[in-house]
């Protein structure tokens, strides 16, 4: 299939869960979609055109926890990005681990560092964060504070 | 001058130990090691186990995970031994200061000798600052 066709196949398949689509450039294509739709979406992206996943980015845009899969078609060299966003109030998404193995781990990272809850993960432990790091605490959101405080912050001169 | 610390000095084996650098320093160390620089002519050796050396290297700024394997090292190197910090990260954390991970500099946590400066220090720097380490240690300052 060409570029034209995937995205056009994709934008009928599924007009109700897309919100926005933006074609930044011949290589790349970001997809804005519901929270609720990302499993269905990515597992058609993942199976039926064979897509490779590549990573997933997390970061907090203040108004919202936004989490990007990245997805590329490498027949055609497209890169698909699947935006979700999360409102601050609810920090919640199913999972795609059971569906996409490779998920697994950024997930888990997503998960320590931004605090968002991936529902149906089958091992949601820490990935980077040491163990005597406080519980609730998100080093990457934009309203981290200092917790340590045996913590030195200056050079010493 | 104890007997222990002067037959150190004749041939130091440095172990390399990074704390999470960016790899850059311990590119440089390597190429201490390379015929090119040949680091080896003053009768220093990279030991492949903390346990044989007598210079610790450290490279990196030190993050909360590596920090409780540093010390554990720290603890099974055979004294005396020589810390020598390379790199601006294990020097002050570099730009890794407000950093959630980094909380604390090399040298307030184990006795630092000797301070390489750099991002990364050339291995004529790495060099200068061992050769200096040595006679600072012969002079029994």
């Amino acid at each position: 299939m060409t570029r034209e066709e995937i995205l056009n196949n994709l934008k009928d398949r599924f007009k109700d869960d897309i919100i926005d689509v933006f074609d930044k450039s011949p290589k790349r294509v970001y997809i804005e979609i519901k929270p609720d739709s990302i499993v269905r979406f990515a597992k058609y992206v993942f199976r039926d055109l064979g897509a490779r996943f590549n990573t997933a980015s997390g970061v907090d845009t203040r108004q919202h926890i936004e989490i990007l899969y990245h997805f590329i078609i490498e027949e055609i060299n497209l890169l698909i990005s699947l935006r979700v966003k999360l409102p601050k109030s609810k920090l919640e998404i199913d999972s795609l681990a059971p569906t996409i193995e490779a998920t697994n781990w950024i997930e888990r990272e997503i998960h320590e560092l931004l605090g968002v809850n991936f529902k149906g993960h089958p091992d949601l432990r820490r990935l980077l964060l040491p163990d005597e790091w406080p519980e609730g605490v998100y080093p990457l959101r934009c309203d981290y504070q200092e917790w340590d405080e045996n913590a030195i912050r200056d050079r010493g001169v | 001058m104890s007997l222990k610390l002067k037959a150190l000095l004749k041939s130091p084996w440095v172990f390399h130990l990074s704390t999470g650098s960016c790899n850059n320093c311990d590119i440089e160390i390597l190429d201490c090691l390379t015929p090119r620089f040949d680091i080896e002519r003053f009768g220093m050796l990279l030991a492949g186990s903390i346990k044989h050396a007598d210079v610790l290297l450290i490279t990196g700024s030190c993050n909360r995970q590596s920090v409780v394997r540093l010390k554990r090292l720290y603890e099974q190197i055979p004294k005396p031994c020589l810390v020598v910090a390379i790199g601006e990260c294990a020097l002050s954390r570099g730009l890794f200061i407000p950093s959630y991970n980094c909380p604390v500099p090399l040298d307030k946590i184990i006795p630092v000798d000797v301070y390489i400066p750099g991002c990364p220090p050339k291995p004529e720097a790495i060099i200068a600052g061992v050769v200096k380490l040595i006679e600072k240690v012969k002079a029994g300052k």
